[in-house]
């Protein structure tokens, strides 16, 4: 009997321990050792770790301007990705989903931005918004094309949000119109029967139709637009003036560039609960107004 | 019925022209790629006035585009090895096992996507550095396996309990053991969810970025093709002439490959939708 379940526990292990293995090296025990580091003062390659108890999160509350600059930035552009990249996507999905034939092929130019490097990505817009702006206001005139996209505070929060949304409408396209195609057709039938125009048909019926698509969709790109990283990292590097500074890149500066580990690692933390706390609120309101078909 | 027919067709042509507009910076490197510099400012939107390929072959050398492929190559194809072989065989024990420490073990697994990745990504470089495998090869195929196993555990897992458990106690019965069960019924039928799986971490891994460029950042032998191209070119005065065709050289095996498997990219974003 005993030694049934020893065989059975080995096979359990033989199963399921690499990938519990794999799982903790890469963030298990980063994220614990973030823990540790998160109450000593340490640059991060030094001997000397000075333990400083929670001064570190003391410090981000009370004296701290980039990263509270940094959260300023990272909600002003969730809120602005969110409402459009939700409202573009919504529209786009709504067309296609009309039309049959054309679409398909429709539907993958759209998701291709989705499926390229953020490198390109980045290359290719700074190209577009270099010499391919100068290019243009050769040809137009129009002084749209002569401003300094990248350089100016204001133009560069917009170019990162043009950038975001175009990056990723396809994703979000692809969730609307799966949600939009499993609207029944009888709904829309009755409905137009009664006599309900267009807009009240939308409103009435295929947003509430679709709401499980539509929280999904505000889930990801909210825990899309607080975690923005990668689009900063490579693209404008938080310039120009720490102007695009979002709250990850803060934590990545602070351990990479100023050697703070330990401040970094606090903050990472505070920015873990943050994220949690703000999806957990979001998860909740979006529930509670799904329909049940 | 001629009226209909015209009316279905603008709508089309509205479709059309909107997605050629969408991907208008993508085409317009590619017909700029063509080009010496001054012409990419003189005739930014016309075609180039030949299409030959000197660019593209100075490019490849110079930057060792060969090396850089079969960097990222083996990343991807190892990573998605591993992947294959470790995911699927955690998620159906996972999902068979109905004890407390299978579910902690789940959880484990799965708690990273709910973690954002930049809030632990600083100390994964001090684990790799601490086991002296920063800059190689094998702390960039162990960290993108490790950070690819939750989702891939997740999708999996859902996906078992389709899976008749009927079968299973049928091969029981013939005796087979439960490692071949596992191999000869159980993986034949997690095929579709497998090949969602495998198509969207060869994605990531193939267009991946920032953890290659934190975990080999400064060995330029271990680097990706998105890497060494970000390092290149990223600095403010920027070498277009080689930068255009090294970013069309760099798409094109994942345009490829999103057009054979368009079917299953689609799908694996809706199934993969949840990540938080």
């Amino acid at each position: 009997m005993k030694n049934k379940k020893v065989k059975e526990f080995l096979l359990f292990g033989l199963f399921v321990f690499p990938a519990v293995a794999f799982v903790l090296f890469s963030t298990g025990i980063p994220f614990i050792m973030n823990l540790y580091y998160s109450v000593f003062q340490w640059n991060g390659v030094g001997k000397s770790m000075k333990f400083v108890g929670m001064d570190n999160f003391v410090k981000i509350f009370t004296n701290d301007r980039l990263f509270w600059r940094g959260v300023r930035f990272t909600l002003k552009f969730a809120v602005f990705y969110v409402i459009i990249v939700n409202i573009v996507s919504l529209a786009v999905a709504l067309v296609m989903s009309k039309e049959k034939k054309t679409s398909s092929v429709g539907r993958a130019f759209y998701y291709v931005p989705y499926i390229i490097s953020l490198t390109a990505i980045s290359l290719i817009w700074k190209f577009i918004l270099g010499p391919g702006f100068e290019a243009l206001y050769e040809i137009t005139g129009w002084g749209f094309f002569n401003w300094s996209w990248v350089g100016t505070s204001k133009l560069a929060f917009y170019v990162v949000v043009i950038m975001a949304v175009w990056q990723n409408l396809g994703f979000y396209m692809v969730n609307y119109i799966a949600g939009i195609i499993a609207v029944p057709t009888e709904l829309l039938e009755a409905a137009k029967i009664d006599g309900a125009n267009g807009i009240q048909t939308f409103t009435r019926i295929t947003i509430p139709m679709i709401m499980p698509a539509i929280s999904i969709c505000m889930f990801t790109s909210l825990t899309f637009a607080f975690k923005l990283f990668d689009i900063i990292m490579v693209f404008t590097k938080g310039g120009p003036a720490n102007s695009t500074v979002t709250v990850a890149y803060n934590i990545y500066q602070e351990a990479f560039s100023n050697n703070q580990y330990g401040l970094a690692t606090a903050k990472s933390l505070v920015f873990v609960l943050f994220v949690l706390a703000v999806t957990a609120i979001q998860m909740k309101i979006t529930k509670s107004k799904e329909i049940e078909a | 019925m001629m009226k209909k027919f015209r009316r279905v067709n603008w709508l089309s042509v509205i479709i059309f022209l909107c997605s050629i507009f969408w991907l208008l910076p993508l085409i317009l490197i590619f017909i700029n790629s063509f080009k010496p510099y001054n012409d990419m400012i003189q005739q930014f939107l016309s075609l180039p006035k030949s299409w030959k390929l000197d660019m593209y072959v100075e490019t490849w050398m110079k930057f060792e585009f060969p090396m850089l492929i079969s960097n990222t190559l083996l990343y991807t194809v190892t990573t998605v090895l591993a992947i294959a072989l470790m995911a699927p065989m955690a998620a159906y024990k996972l999902s068979r096992t109905k004890s407390r420490f299978s579910g902690i073990c789940f959880i484990l697994i799965i708690m990273p996507m709910m973690v954002p990745f930049q809030s632990y990504m600083i100390s994964l470089t001090r684990v790799v550095a601490s086991l002296n495998l920063s800059g190689t090869k094998l702390g960039q195929i162990l960290v993108s396996t490790g950070l690819c196993m939750p989702l891939a555990v997740y999708m999996i897992h859902g996906f078992v309990k389709n899976v008749p458990y009927e079968l299973e106690e049928c091969a029981r019965i013939d005796g087979a053991s439960n490692v071949r069960i596992y191999f000869n019924i159980v993986l034949p039928l997690l095929k579709p969810i497998l090949t969602t799986v495998v198509v969207l971490d060869t994605l990531s891994c193939w267009n991946d970025i920032i953890t290659n460029q934190l975990i080999v950042g400064g060995s330029a032998k271990a680097r990706n093709i998105q890497n060494a191209l970000y390092m290149q070119f990223s600095a403010q005065t920027s070498d277009w002439e080689h930068a255009l065709p090294g970013i069309v050289m760099s798409m094109i095996p994942a345009l490829i490959f999103f057009i054979c498997m368009q079917k299953h990219i689609v799908g694996g974003m809706t199934a993969g939708a949840v990540k938080g």
